[in-house]
């Protein structure tokens, strides 16, 4: 998904990624986990739960998962925070997607450790004092979801659609809101939301 | 008023925000696989890889070895259970296979292990270490595969009781002046709701609690105490909302009381989460069908004879069918009708409902059909269906409770802009893009089924409504609040609903489209309980206690809006005069003609349908007409849908906002089916191909078209106490055959095989 330019500050900038793999061969995702365990002297069983401190919601979890977790299965297995949804497990719906550092991720595809140290925000973060976000009462006013189970996604898609200011037009919402599918097919209220919240968005 | 929320015409109710909103906007919507569990273990399926054949070996030694792994269960060791009958049989279950139970595969995809570990990711890997050893036999996958078997669905499932015909259509078809005869084939296709098919299972001693996403958690309840031979009050299953329906969840899968009996053995709740792919064989699908349509009429246009004949694949052991022909041969005047459904079996999981299962297939064929003739009378294709437009069905001569086809028709004709289609095929064009007009009737039947309620209310008004109905996204909450709210005249934020949990008063199953009509009756009647309480306390006398009767409308049968909360009720001096704090009622209603048993069998988790062309001196639909526009690129083919334009009529619309919703996604879904979906089937192995959300094409937001929704008021008092006909099914129908017709429109070219994609355009 395409951002505004200058602002890869994370770990998922692609271009880092590939440096840093050509740099030191095959790096894998869960280097930062990895170097922890460097000092130890035999080789680590993978099997073995790591340490990882995720970042949700503006609160540090410490938490002791299988190096395998992903960040949907952190957040809803471990951490209690069931709003984000897995609906393909293969980054294909969008029902799992998160704000990791502002940038919408699909959260199956995401490795925990790979979000150690960063920002995830979920649905469960938006609002704030009991208030709505715009983009939560732009869904109800405009009857954005039937079953709801793909909402908490689109939610997140949406908010992050306007802040890389992918809003400006119908066409424009619709074609940066495909990656996350709704079987209800509310896709027209869902445009109709995101074109009511994102002018409140965008003035803050 | 938004376009999300139009202003409600006559007989419609206010389009209030959902009742669910705030729970689904904020991620606090518990779907099941949400549900808190103690220290649970987490399961993983293991799926076979051939369509036919025999398990000779496992080798779990890989497996085993993952750290973490608790019990891995094949059926050597699998527990036993008892076997549940098709719910078509008078069972609960979507298939009569029960895997883990012997070396048979009967399908691919078939669970063949069930790995229980301290992880999902523990499961995973162990999953992925099974090997198995199998000795394959050919499968025979689908039409014309070696080995498919024929029959006439007559006789061989007990819900389809007759082959509709009337009058002599042989000798009728012969003489006709314009004949047309043509065959028209739709391909196997995936519910693939948002929710993947999830089950947890825990146990507090003998009491077994599911949380599973159902349609229907009486039948399930009900079905999984059968399988696993426990009182069935020992089981309730809880889910208040659902993650999409759309029928795959209508009907007990064998996944559940696997799940069950592992987590009693094990003595520990289990997790099950399947994957996307495995959703695809081990629950249900609508199969591929084929039909030959033949049809004749007077130059005039008049119907003379109709002839429907049917053919759906179902599994070897499970006679599936949908028999799309009570609908086709009762749906124009026609003196002369014949028709035949029959299945052809193949080794493949068992089919099931998916939205319209009857009319889909179908209607497709039919309006498909009826535009060919069109074409052949070089008449507007809405006027033949004007000439053609009935009262009273052919078959048995019932007239319909209501019917607004034409209405339909005229209303989206005009918004749509039809007046501005020039007839002849390929006059249209934009540039590089050839534009067609076309447009479908859609319909679908009334229907209710006994269902049951109790409401609680507080002196000051609060209320609480119970039902174990079921919120699947069409706003089942926000109706029934709506409908206690006004029948009790209280303020609708003080009414709490709860639905969703087998421990509630049973309601049937979410599937039919009979929810609204059965729930909302219900209801209805138990509020009037209520009120007669009260009125009864503030008018004592007995003359009196009549009249409240009559004015509230208790009996006989409450006669839809007329028996609305027409005296104002003062809900605090009542209480007072009763000295009580609370007044609640039970009630059990159920629909004209329901059989004997109606109420029993509710309980036991199976729905007893009334409606659509089986009421007794009447029949029942809903209708509509589907307009649409599409864009065929000259030079690539690409198909646009830029114009989707509905019109519909279903008597009472409970909320014109949830009702427009399920009709516009009615809408896409019909788009869908016409233009993307279709389940690949590799005949040599008889296996699914696409089976994943990439590669099984469904709309996405850039996809989908303007969409327009007309619903027409229509007031009809011979249906139900609410005075509802479903619509959430009513609205995907006619679309497939309007997008084909429109074709037809664009290019010259009659497609009549779904779903039409680039490489079928021969521009």
């Amino acid at each position: 998904m395409p951002d505004k330019p200058g602002s890869r500050t994370s770990a998922f900038d692609r271009r880092a990624f590939l440096a840093g793999a050509a740099g030191s061969a095959l790096v894998p995702m869960t280097a930062r986990a990895a170097a922890q365990e460097a000092s130890a002297p035999a080789a680590r069983d993978p099997s073995l739960p790591v340490e990882v401190t995720l970042r949700v919601n503006g609160k540090d979890n410490r938490l002791s998962i299988d190096a395998r977790t992903t960040v949907l299965d952190a957040l809803r297995e471990h951490l209690k925070l069931t709003g984000s949804k897995k609906g393909c497990d293969h980054g294909q719906c969008g029902a799992c997607t998160v704000l990791i550092d502002d940038r919408r991720v699909v959260s199956c595809l995401t490795l925990a450790l790979a979000a150690e140290g960063q920002e995830i925000t979920t649905i469960e973060g938006l609002a704030t004092d009991d208030r709505l976000h715009p983009m939560q009462q732009a869904f109800i006013d405009n009857d954005a979801f039937q079953c709801g189970y793909c909402t908490p996604g689109q939610i997140m898609s949406a908010v992050a659609c306007v802040k890389e200011g992918h809003a400006n037009s119908e066409a424009e919402i619709r074609e940066y809101m495909s990656g996350n599918i709704c079987r209800c097919a509310a896709y027209p209220n869902i445009v109709a939301a995101v074109k009511q919240a994102a002018p409140e968005i965008v003035k803050g | 008023m938004t376009a999300a929320a139009p202003e409600p015409k006559a007989n419609m109710g206010t389009p209030v925000p959902r009742y669910d909103a705030a729970a689904k906007v904020t991620g606090r919507a518990t779907y099941a696989a949400d549900m808190p569990l103690d220290n649970p273990a987490y399961a993983f399926l293991v799926t076979s890889a051939i369509a036919k054949g025999r398990i000779d070996r496992f080798d779990l030694d890989d497996a085993r070895r993952v750290r973490g792994v608790i019990e891995i269960v094949t059926h050597e060791n699998a527990p036993k259970l008892k076997e549940s009958k098709l719910f078509s049989n008078g069972g609960y279950a979507g298939t009569t296979i029960q895997p883990l139970k012997s070396v048979e595969i009967a399908h691919d995809g078939q669970i063949i292990a069930v790995i229980v570990a301290e992880s999902y990711e523990a499961a995973r890997e162990a999953a992925n270490r099974v090997k198995v050893s199998c000795t394959v036999s050919a499968p025979s996958a689908t039409f014309d595969s070696p080995g498919a078997t024929t029959a006439a669905a007559k006789g061989q499932n007990a819900q389809f009781k007759e082959d509709p015909k009337v009058g002599d259509f042989a000798k009728a078809f012969e003489e006709a002046e314009v004949k047309l005869t043509a065959a028209y084939d739709t391909p196997a296709q995936h519910h693939n709701p948002m929710e993947l098919f999830t089950t947890s299972c825990a146990w507090m001693g003998d009491n077994l609690v599911i949380y599973e996403g159902s349609q229907y958690v009486y039948g399930l309840k009900n079905g999984v105490a059968e399988q696993l031979g426990i009182d069935a009050d020992k089981v309730r299953v809880v889910n208040p909302y659902v993650g999409g329906g759309f029928g795959s969840r209508g009907s007990m899968t064998p996944r559940t009381a696997i799940i069950a009996a592992i987590a009693k053995r094990l003595n520990r709740p289990i997790k099950l989460v399947p994957t996307r792919d495995q959703g695809f064989t081990i629950t249900t699908y609508r199969a591929e069908t084929r039909h030959e349509i033949r049809l004749g009429a007077s130059r005039d246009g008049r119907l003379v004879a109709l002839r429907h004949a049917g053919f759906e694949v179902s599994s070897r052991p499970d006679a599936y069918c949908v028999g799309g022909t009570k609908t086709t041969t009762r749906l124009y005047a026609c003196p002369n009708v014949d028709s035949l459904v029959s299945i052809v079996r193949a080794d493949r999981n068992t089919p099931g409902f998916m939205r319209s299962p009857p009319e889909v297939p179908y209607l497709f064929a039919l309006e498909s059909a009826l535009d060919e003739l069109a074409v052949k009378l070089d008449m507007d294709p809405i006027e033949l269906r004007r000439i053609n437009d009935a009262t009273n069905e052919p078959i048995d001569g019932k007239p319909y409770t209501s019917r607004s086809l034409m209405a339909c028709f005229d209303e989206a004709a005009k918004a749509f802009g039809w007046s501005q289609r020039s007839p002849q095929p390929k006059s249209m064009s934009d540039g590089d893009w050839l534009i067609g007009y076309g447009c479908a009737a859609t319909c679908y039947p009334t229907q209710m089924a006994p269902c049951a309620a109790r409401v609680r209310l507080q002196r000051d008004g609060r209320t609480r409504v119970e039902i174990a109905g079921h919120e699947i996204g069409t706003g089942a909450y926000t109706i029934i609040a709506q409908t206690a709210a006004e029948r009790l005249g209280v303020p609708l934020e003080k009414v709490a609903v709860f639905i969703g949990d087998s421990d509630l008063p049973p309601a049937p199953v979410a599937g039919g489209s009979n929810s609204t009509a059965s729930t909302c009756s219900a209801v209805m009647m138990v509020c009037d309980q209520i009120r007669q309480r009260l009125l009864k306390a503030v008018m004592p006398s007995d003359s009196l206690a009549d009249k409240a009767k009559e004015t509230v409308g208790i009996s006989p049968a409450p006669s839809t809006q007329a028996a609305k909360s027409d005296r104002p009720l003062d809900i605090e001096k009542a209480f007072d005069a009763l000295g009580v704090g609370i007044v609640e009622e039970y009630g059990e209603w159920k629909p004209d003609g329901a059989p004997m048993d109606s109420f029993t069998a509710m309980h036991r988790g199976q729905p007893r349908f009334v409606g659509g062309h089986q009421m007794k001196d009447k029949i029942a639909y809903a209708f509509g007409a589907e307009f649409v526009e599409v864009r065929i690129n000259r030079f690539t083919h690409e198909i646009r849908c830029p114009r989707l334009v509905g019109a519909f009529a279903a008597g009472r619309i409970m909320n014109s906002r949830t009702a427009r919703s399920q009709l516009m996604g009615g809408l896409i879904w019909g788009m869908s089916s016409a233009l993307l979906e279709a389940t690949e089937i590799d005949e040599r192995y008889a296996r699914y191909v696409n089976d994943n959300l990439a590669d099984y094409l469904v709309p996405v937001n850039a996809d989908v078209p303007g969409v327009e929704v007309i619903m027409l008021s229509e007031q009809d008092d011979h249906i139900n106490p609410a005075g509802a006909k479903g619509l959430g099914e009513l609205g995907n129908v006619g679309t497939n055959a309007a997008i084909c017709n429109a074709i037809y429109h664009a290019t010259g070219q009659r497609i009549r095989r779904l779903p039409v994609r680039l490489e079928n355009i021969e521009v």
